[in-house]
């Protein structure tokens, strides 16, 4: 594991001795993103300048070892404040922009951003990925505000999304956490989170950096952190959430590795936080809410069916491992099934997920083979989903999940009595 | 005659009788040694996996996620039971080489003595195939999962051929180890594995060559949004 002496570079090093103290950081992960980090920059130093004018910000670009130009997009980035009406910009925003160490991910980009936070002492904090195409200069007031202005810890993003887009939060990651910790934050894995500078000194302290946490799993981490650690937790309602589109076959089966293994394992490490939760409560919504047009998602269901059909019948022995007797049944039911009949149903669904996570704790499998045969019974699941809610809007399919997530907590008891089942015998 | 009868017939039957005779203590020495090693084997193995329950060796196992491990392996025996017929076996090895060398007989104490020099190859031989059964199930089954995810139709001939060239390696590795056919076993291994290599290819090029000629033409071409088979976002 790299110390955190060294995980700064010399440059670094002397740019934050420069620096000094700050009120506000602004952290921008990236690797390859010289196509649409500019715009992320610029938005960022529009939204410091018009909202918080009289703070000392500084602005943190932790790079991937990036090929296509992308720091020196950071560092080329200027905004026309003229033109946006903006003229009593006062301080002068600071730019750090550097590598990161470690294993490559978002995550370890994070580190760096964590450390150098608790080395300038800030206040408050935000992170947002360098592919957005939506963001714009109020994201930032509304991240950083409700920690500045309100005395929130973390504020996790609200966004409008298409019906399918973000379906592992939708089927899994929303609905268990919430299940789990009682908190209604509807994107716990959003990608663009405000924070105090205490929870980040708190992020920076934790030694998570060579697992699920340094790459895709680092978004449920600090959500969950920040919930088991008791901090005051807000959403912010940021509008639509668009961003550069990326290969869509991208290693599924790694995603749900990362997320869902970092999901389970946090289950593991706070179970005396989320066993005793029995309900959950609405979290604190800033912004002004309204309506707006998503892109639209294409979905191909024959594929995804395919997909989870063949894992009934080649991948069955290992299911049966996993889950329980009776889940399987209710899986099998499913092999004959026609397509417009076809339907993975919400309690099952949650005890798929259910068993899965007992599964994992039992490590009845090694715990990568549990997570990647997960793919096909989600694909089941998100197949099933798409052919119910395709006739529904936006706004009825989000009546869906809500529906699910009430399961999850239906059925909690269930997975509290299979928890404490699987403990091992003294 | 009678001398013919004495030297020729006589004494040939009446020496072999002796030497029977001085024989038979050490072949009664070795049925008590092999009886009283079979019933001291039996019973330590007994015995061991018996003490090894009472102190918990199994919880212990459980608590560390060794049985887990066997488990995935496919062994489904406690690791009581397994160390209890290791001990059981290994004790009866070393009486059968005792009752052996009782026989004091050349030829026989050669081969006792030869047996047990041997047997750091036997245990080093078994430790390779118990591995490679371990590693073998392990690879089939990450072989599997990965090939369903993939869409692959023929997801468990390819794990079971997975599978199956581990423990091809294991074996020959083990015969290497016991010095069985070593030239054999190697020439045989290379061949083989070569053999397999050649015949997916063959195979694979032959069969799916439409498949991998759309697989390259998707690759190599810009790919527009309406090509793809869908822009789900998961995260």
């Amino acid at each position: 594991m790299t110390p955190a002496a060294t995980l700064l570079t010399v440059e670094t090093e002397a740019r934050l001795r420069d620096i000094g103290e700050v009120d506000i950081l602004i952290g921008i992960p990236s690797y390859n993103n010289a196509r649409t980090i500019g715009h992320v920059v610029r938005a960022v130093m529009a939204g410091l300048a018009k909202y918080f004018s009289n703070r000392r910000a500084v602005l943190v670009n932790s790079d991937g070892g990036s090929s296509d130009g992308t720091p020196d997009v950071v560092a080329r980035a200027v905004v026309d404040y003229g033109a946006m009406l903006i003229s009593d910009r006062q301080g002068l925003l600071e730019k750090i922009i550097t590598p990161y160490q470690g294993i490559p991910g978002k995550g370890s980009a994070f580190r760096t951003i964590f450390e150098i936070a608790r080395r300038v002492n800030a206040k408050a904090c935000a992170v947002v990925d360098s592919d957005l195409r939506s963001i714009t200069p109020e994201w930032i007031e509304l991240l950083i505000g409700p920690v500045l202005d309100q005395g929130y810890d973390y504020v996790a993003p609200y966004y409008l999304r298409h019906k399918y887009d973000g379906t592992i939060t939708n089927s899994i990651v929303y609905p268990l956490t919430r299940a789990l910790y009682g908190r209604r934050i509807r994107q716990p894995i959003g990608g663009d989170f405000g924070f105090s500078g205490a929870l980040a000194q708190h992020y920076a302290n934790k030694h998570v950096w060579e697992s699920e946490v340094a790459r895709f799993g680092i978004d449920i981490w600090m959500t969950t952190e920040a919930i088991a650690s008791g901090a005051r937790v807000c959403q912010s309602f940021l509008g639509a959430k668009i961003h550069d589109p990326k290969d869509p076959s991208a290693d599924l089966s790694a995603m749900l590795v990362q997320v869902v293994g970092a999901v389970f394992a946090l289950m593991e490490e706070h179970q005396s936080v989320w066993l005793d939760v029995s309900s959950s409560e609405p979290v604190a919504l800033f912004g002004f809410q309204y309506g707006v047009g998503v892109e639209p998602v294409h979905v191909n269901v024959d594929r995804m069916l395919l997909n989870f059909r063949q894992g009934l019948t080649d991948l069955e022995s290992i299911w049966r491992q996993m889950l329980t007797a009776d889940t399987m049944e209710g899986l099998l039911s499913l092999k004959d099934c026609p397509l417009q009949s076809f339907n993975i149903a919400d309690d099952l669904w949650t005890r798929v997920i259910y068993d899965a996570a007992v599964s994992t704790q039992r490590q009845v499998l090694p715990k990568e083979h549990a997570l990647k045969a997960l793919t096909s019974l989600y694909l089941g699941r998100t197949a099933s989903f798409v052919l119910e809610t395709q006739a529904l809007t936006s706004m009825e399919a989000e009546d869906r999940i809500e529906l699910l997530a009430q399961s999850f907590e239906r059925q909690k008891p269930y997975l509290v009595q299979r928890w404490h089942e699987s403990a091992i015998p003294e | 005659m009678r001398e013919f009868w004495e030297t020729a017939l006589l004494a040939p039957l009446i020496s072999l009788s002796e030497r029977t005779l001085a024989l038979l203590p050490n072949v009664l020495a070795m049925l008590i040694i092999l009886l009283l090693g079979w019933a001291l084997a039996w019973g330590v193995g007994l015995a061991m996996e018996r003490v090894l329950r009472i102190v918990g060796l199994d919880r212990l196992s459980n608590r560390l996620g060794a049985t887990r491990a066997l488990l995935r392996g496919g062994v489904k025996a406690d690791p009581s039971h397994l160390i209890g017929r290791t001990t059981y076996w290994l004790l009866l090895a070393f009486a059968v080489i005792s009752a052996l060398t009782a026989l004091n007989l050349q030829p026989i104490n050669e081969f006792a003595h030869s047996l047990l020099a041997y047997i750091p190859y036997l245990l080093t031989a078994a430790t390779i195939l118990v591995v490679g059964y371990l590693l073998s199930n392990f690879v089939g089954q990450a072989v599997l999962i990965t090939a369903v995810n993939a869409g692959l139709p023929p997801a468990r001939t390819v794990a079971a051929l997975s599978r199956w060239g581990v423990q091809l390696v294991a074996v020959a590795m083990a015969l290497e180890q016991l010095g069985i056919a070593r030239n054999i076993v190697v020439v045989g291994f290379g061949l083989s594995l070569g053999g397999v290599v050649l015949a997916g290819a063959i195979a694979f090029g032959l069969g799916a060559k439409d498949l991998a000629k759309a697989y390259l033409e998707q690759r190599l071409s810009e790919r527009t949004s309406h090509q793809s088979s869908d822009d789900l976002r998961h995260l």
